[in-house]
This record gives structure tokens, sequence and C-alpha cells, in this order.
């Protein structure tokens, strides 16, 4: 008899989904899927609203990353007004980014994923979190902790606010850089680089420990799609979106950002509010794709700073120039990490940094915008139609983990085919189960506005969708 | 004999988990707000559930869908005392701009299969739903109006949390007030403070996060902002965003609308 294993509510990652698992007549996985169950509808509800509104409204898709909504929807408003942003807003964008970058991929690494890496994929669930991080390595909690403090400050001398900051706006920023702000920052910045360096290194010397994850965790051959700068190398803020597929070969090379729908289409699948992008010359369901961290490390030919571009050398040396596992998803962060924090004393040492000519001001005059940015969970679009007073008439968003859709169906499949028995559900299965799916970082909030279901629920269903045993977690 | 620790539960419900991560922002009172309390239930941060009750819910945002709508009374019934955070909670969000269309035709444009989805057409507050201890406002929330709140109600105080208007906290950090100086349009005057006048301190005018403050006066400040050339269109998208759904700010907007031809 066919059943369905159902994971209502997955923990720790931000947003909530669901999970259910499709086992054939002999109890072997048949498919997987991955749902996420809540709407709030952004796209709809900003139509009539002014341009300039959009980067404040859509900060609020996500508490998690807003400084992504935020760059996007101000490159998609600059396109609108069509014009190029004085050289000191761009680089005070690109420092603001990085800071995020800094506290998102400290709160996945640390708080969310940490707890499974090091307390064990078996061990007690009460005691596998931050606090029980924090006990059993005080140092290394310690560590995530200012981390994230470090980009959260940051940010904070940026754009005031860490949750929706509002410095950023259509035409560059609204205040100059303070030198005693650049000062603070560049203060901190050298206890956020060791914590990068000691992190990567207790990672790397860790990573043996996890064979059998990286061989069974999303393990899979994919496309890859991530923005990158003119001459190839590591971008977040702007630059060229490009596809490549398994072996590294480049697909696609979208030369302006509104040329993004010739390349992405969205398909709606059955039970979940997340669309389902897809590369479109290869057609849904087929034109699997990956964005994040894995994704942008493999497109990027390089970098561009000394020490990260050591690790990365590192990282190819262990797992080949094009790495597949989902799991190598931490290992890359890490790497962005002290990407980031190396970028951003870069910046702050630019002679314009503390320039006062920090915005452009004009009308509209165009009727269409479309702004791409790397969020830190991958590729972000946004892309928005006004009439000729600058009211939106439609809106398109394309979010990070929607990208990854299809592969983090793909990957659970994976991960349930290798560690799930049929009749019986073991804690170790679950978690793993589970973290497969925080390896990629999804944020749900994002993608729709998921969360919060009663806690883990596992049913097993039959064909005819009998309850045959529901176990409460 | 040593006292029980409290027992401290996170809810989600729309939103955009802001508030919720929030407490994790706490970075130094972390730790420490940790031993103090048993936290129960905060499914972004941990696996371990354990069972209601629970001395303090806090409840992250607004009611959207039928399931979320019977969830909200479970929380409740397991909750001594159940505080609201930020504005999807308190005054159903930014979301609650779909509360003045028409959700159904949203989805079929949004969506190729709308059938698949399963919504409420309104987006609520949650003491629409179920009785609630105390509202704190914001979109995001302050995190220190956030440990306040957490700590005055396990010590069995009021929350110390001022109501009065932003236009206060600009006094106090002796912000040039954008309006007068510059005639910048500015919902200070009817918002409640506590989010420092950020906006102002960037030469913004306010636009409502912490929704209508105490006793607010958003006639008087519409006739203000029509002085600044502000249009009737324009007065309806003021007063129709983070707290669109706030009884205030909703009368507010819908006065200055057109109706529909």
């Amino acid at each position: 008899m066919s059943r369905t294993l159902t994971i209502d509510h997955v923990t720790r990652i931000e947003g909530h989904a669901k999970i259910t698992v499709e086992l054939d007549d002999e109890g072997r996985v048949a498919d997987a899927r991955f749902h996420v169950t809540q709407v709030r509808g952004f796209e709809k509800f900003v139509e009539g609203r002014p341009y300039y509104e959009m980067p404040a409204i859509t900060a609020r898709i996500c508490g998690i990353c807003p400084v992504s909504h935020l760059l996007a929807s101000v490159k998609a408003c600059d396109e609108i007004m069509a014009v190029r942003i004085p050289e000191p807003a761009q680089l005070l964008r690109q420092l603001l980014h990085c800071a995020q970058f800094v506290q998102s991929h400290a709160l996945s690494f640390f708080y969310l994923s940490a707890p499974d890496l090091l307390l064990g994929m078996d061990g007690d669930p009460a005691a596998r979190n931050v606090v029980g991080l924090a006990q059993k390595h005080p140092e290394l909690a310690r560590d995530g902790i200012a981390l994230r403090k470090f980009g959260q400050q940051a940010i904070e001398r940026l754009a005031g606010e860490r949750v929706h900051p509002s410095w950023t706006v259509p035409g560059g920023v609204n205040k100059p850089l303070a030198a005693e702000d650049r000062d603070f920052i560049l203060g901190e910045l050298p206890i956020a680089r060791s914590i990068a360096r000691r992190t990567l290194k207790f990672f790397r010397g860790a990573l043996d420990r996890y064979r059998d994850e990286i061989e069974h965790f999303g393990n899979q051959s994919t496309r890859y799609a991530a923005l990158t700068g003119v001459d190839g190398n590591f971008a977040i803020y702007d630059g060229l979106l490009r596809f490549k597929d398994a072996d590294g070969n480049l697909l696609a090379t979208v030369k302006r950002p509104a040329d993004y729908a010739r390349w992405i289409g969205e398909a709606t699948m059955p039970g979940t509010y997340l669309k389902a992008p897809y590369f479109k010359p290869v057609g849904y369901p087929a034109g699997i794709y990956r964005v994040g961290p894995l994704a942008r490390l493999n497109v990027a030919e390089q970098c561009g700073t000394p020490e990260a571009d050591a690790e990365l050398a590192e990282y190819r040396q262990r797992f080949g120039r094009m790495p597949r596992s989902a799991f190598l998803f931490h290992y890359a962060r890490l790497i962005e990490a002290l990407y980031c924090i190396e970028r951003m004393e870069q910046l702050l040492e630019e002679p314009d940094i503390l320039s006062p000519h920090v915005r452009a001001t004009a009308g509209v005059n165009a009727l269409e915008g479309v702004g791409i940015a790397e969020a830190p969970r991958g590729v972000l679009i946004h892309h928005y139609r006004v009439d000729e007073q600058g009211a939106i008439r439609w809106a398109n968003l394309i979010i990070a983990t929607g990208h990854n859709n299809l592969a983090i169906r793909q990957s659970v499949k994976q991960v349930a085919e290798r560690y799930l028995d049929g009749r019986q559900l073991t804690e170790g299965m679950l978690n793993r189960v589970q973290a497969v799916v925080r390896a990629f970082d999804p944020c749900l909030s994002c993608s729709t506005h998921a969360l919060g279901l009663p806690p883990l629920e596992i049913r097993l269903l039959s064909a005819a969708g009998e309850v045959l045993h529901a176990v409460k977690v | 004999m040593a006292a029980k620790k409290p027992k401290l539960a996170v809810w989600k419900f729309a939103s955009c988990d802001g508030c919720q991560l929030s407490i994790l922002d706490c970075e130094d009172e972390l730790l420490t707000v940790a031993s103090a309390v048993d936290i129960a239930y905060f499914p972004e941060a941990t696996r371990a559930a354990t069972r209601g009750p629970y001395d303090l819910s806090l409840v992250e945002g607004s009611i959207t869908t039928p399931h979320d709508a019977e969830r909200i009374h479970q929380v409740r019934r397991q909750s001594r005392y159940l505080v609201t955070i930020g504005a999807c909670a308190t005054a159903g969000g930014i979301q609650a701009l779909r509360n003045f269309r028409d959700v159904k035709r949203f989805l079929s444009i949004v969506y190729a299969r709308p059938d698949y989805i399963e919504t409420l057409s309104k987006s609520t507050p949650i003491a629409e739903h179920v009785f609630v201890d105390y509202e704190l406002r914001g979109c995001p929330v302050n995190k220190y109006q956030l440990l306040e709140v957490i700590s005055a109600l396990l010590n069995q105080r009021k929350p110390v949390i001022p109501n009065h208007a932003v236009c206060v906290e600009c006094k106090l950090r002796q912000h040039v007030c954008v309006m007068v100086a510059r005639g910048t349009p500015c919902l200070g005057p009817a918002t409640q403070a506590g989010c420092g006048a950020l906006c102002p301190g960037y030469a913004r005018g306010c636009y409502g996060c912490f929704g209508p403050k105490e006793s607010a006066n958003p006639p008087a400040l519409s006739a203000g902002l029509v002085r600044l050339g502000v249009t009737e269109d324009g007065l309806v998208r003021a007063f129709r965003s983070f707290n669109a759904a706030a009884d205030v700010f909703r009368r507010e907007s819908e006065l200055h609308e057109r109706p529909n031809p």
C-alpha cells in the first residue's frame, strides 16, 4: 500500500513549511514535496502605490533580509527614473549589502544550522538550539552572536534601523556616511574577520565528520544562476545574471535585467504558495537550477578579495570546480561572509566613501524597471511597471527560495531515499530531512509569507488518504 | 527550592519574521533572557517544543487563513498572558492592504492555479479573534520595548511603554520638524512613538510604522497635510500602509477615498 509521510512544520528556518514524502507499495520513496502554506499578496496590493514607496513596502516582505528587497527595489526604481546613481551612493549601497550578508549568514550558520552540525543530528531536540550550543561550545556561540552583531551594527550605523532600514532610496541613499561611523565599523572589522577565519578553520577541520551528509544532502546535478561582475567574478549588488550547467559551461548571460523573463519561467505547483521558477530553454519541470551561496561560488570565477580567494581555492581543491552537495551551502556561506568582511574594508577605505554626493533626483522617465540583486539566499528580482504619474500598474517579484523550489524538492527526495525506513520514523531521519531544507536556508516569508503551524507532525497516509499512523514530535 | 522558570512561547502567523528576530537581535541580552525563562516554543530558533500551558506567549503576524483562525484559539487556551508583537499581529500589517481589494481576483492573477490557494479575504489582527493581554506596536517592534514587556509581565507589573506621538521623540532628539521647516508631509503627530523618530532623523516624514497614538486626531493632521499639497489619494495612501487596518487609520483613509465609479 502506498503511503504519505508529512513533516508538518520545519523548524529553524525563516518562515514555515511542510514536507510530504510519498511512499510506494514497497515502502520506497516515490516522491517528495515541499509546501509553503501562506500567502500575503504583495504583488497585487502594491498596485496604485507610487514607485518610490516600493522600497519601504517591499522591505516588509522579509524581516531577515529586508536590505536585499530594498536594494532590488531601489535598483528597479533607479531604472524608472532612468538615472545613474552617484558613485559614492553605489559604494554605500554595496557596503550596506555586505553588512547584511554578514548578519544573515551568521544567523543561518550559527543560530539555525550549527546546532545540528555541532550537537549531532541524532541529539536531543530540546538542546539543539543556540542556547544549547552556548552550553556546549560557548566560544563558538559567542562568535556567532558577535558576528551577527557586527553586521547588524554596521546596518544600524548606515541605515538607522536593523530590520527595515529606511535610508536606501531611489536615486541613491538619503544621507552620506559620517566619518565617525566609518571609523566605528572599521574598528570592529578586525574582530569580525578573525571570527570568520576561525569559524572557517573549525568547519574545515570538522568536514570529515560530515562525509555522509556531503554525499547525500542534495548532491544533485542542476544548473546554477548567480550575478557576476563583468569580469566574471563574485558580485552581489550589481552585475550580469549568468546561468551555468552542472559542469560549469556557460548557458546564458542576461545582459539587461529586463531580459530575465527570456530565461526564467514561473510555474505553480499543487498545495504550495511557492511558485516554481524554471530555466525557460529547458522547460518545466526539468529546468531545475539552484541559487544561493553554492551557486554563486560555482558561477563566479574568483571572489576578488585575497583571503576569500585563498579559501575558495581550498574549497575547490576539496570538492572540485563545481561542487554539487547542498551540504556545501554552509561552507560556501562562510567563505562569502569572509569575502563580505574584506569587501567592507575595501569600501570603507575608498576615498569617496564620505562624499556628500549620494543622491540623484528625477521623476518618471521610463515606464518599466527591473532590479536584480543577490539576496543572501540567492538571486532576487523586482520588476515594476508604472503609469505616467509613477503609480505601480503591475509588479512581479521572484525570490531566492522560489528559484530553489524545484531543487529543494529533489533534495528532500534524495535524503528521504537514503535515511527513511518506510516503517520507522526516527529522530535522526526527521532531522536530516529538515536539515537538508535548512541547508538551502529557505526564506519562506520572502517567498510567500509562511509561518507557524502546530508542532511537528508526521502523518502516514494510505493512497486513499486514510490516516494509518500519526506522530507528534 | 529554586523557583520554576516561566515558560515562554513564540508563535508566528502571517508576517515577515522581523519582530521575532528582534529577540535574537538582543545579542548581549539573549543569553540572559534565555537563562531567566524556559523558551518552550520558538520554532525559528529550536526544534524543542515543550507542552503548554505557557506563562507568556508572544504572537507575531496576522490571521489570514482559516487554519490560523483556529490555531490562534489553541494558542490562547494554552497561554496565561498573550502579547502581540508588531504591526501585523496588532493591526493586520501591510498585508491588510488586501482588505480593501478583491483577494480572489488577486490570486487568479498571481497564481496560475488559484484553486490550490486557501486564504481568507481579510488580514485581521489577533485581538479580533481572541483576548490579548498586551499589544506591542511597531513595524518592526523596538527590541528594548520587547524586553520591557517580557520582563514586566514575568514580574507581574504593567509594561512601561510611552504612548505619546513621534513628535515627542523628535523633540527629545532635537530633530528639526520636517513638516514645519521643510514642508515634508509627516504622520508623526498621529503616530505612536517607539522608533526613536527614525525617519525625521533622515529628513523624511514619518510613515506611521507604530500605528495611531492614543487619542490621535487624524482629521486635523489630514487638513494640515492638504495645506502642504497632499492630494486626497495621497491621504488615502498615507494612512493605508503598515497599519492600514488599525481603526483610527482605516477610518481616516476611508474618509478620503473616492467612491468607486
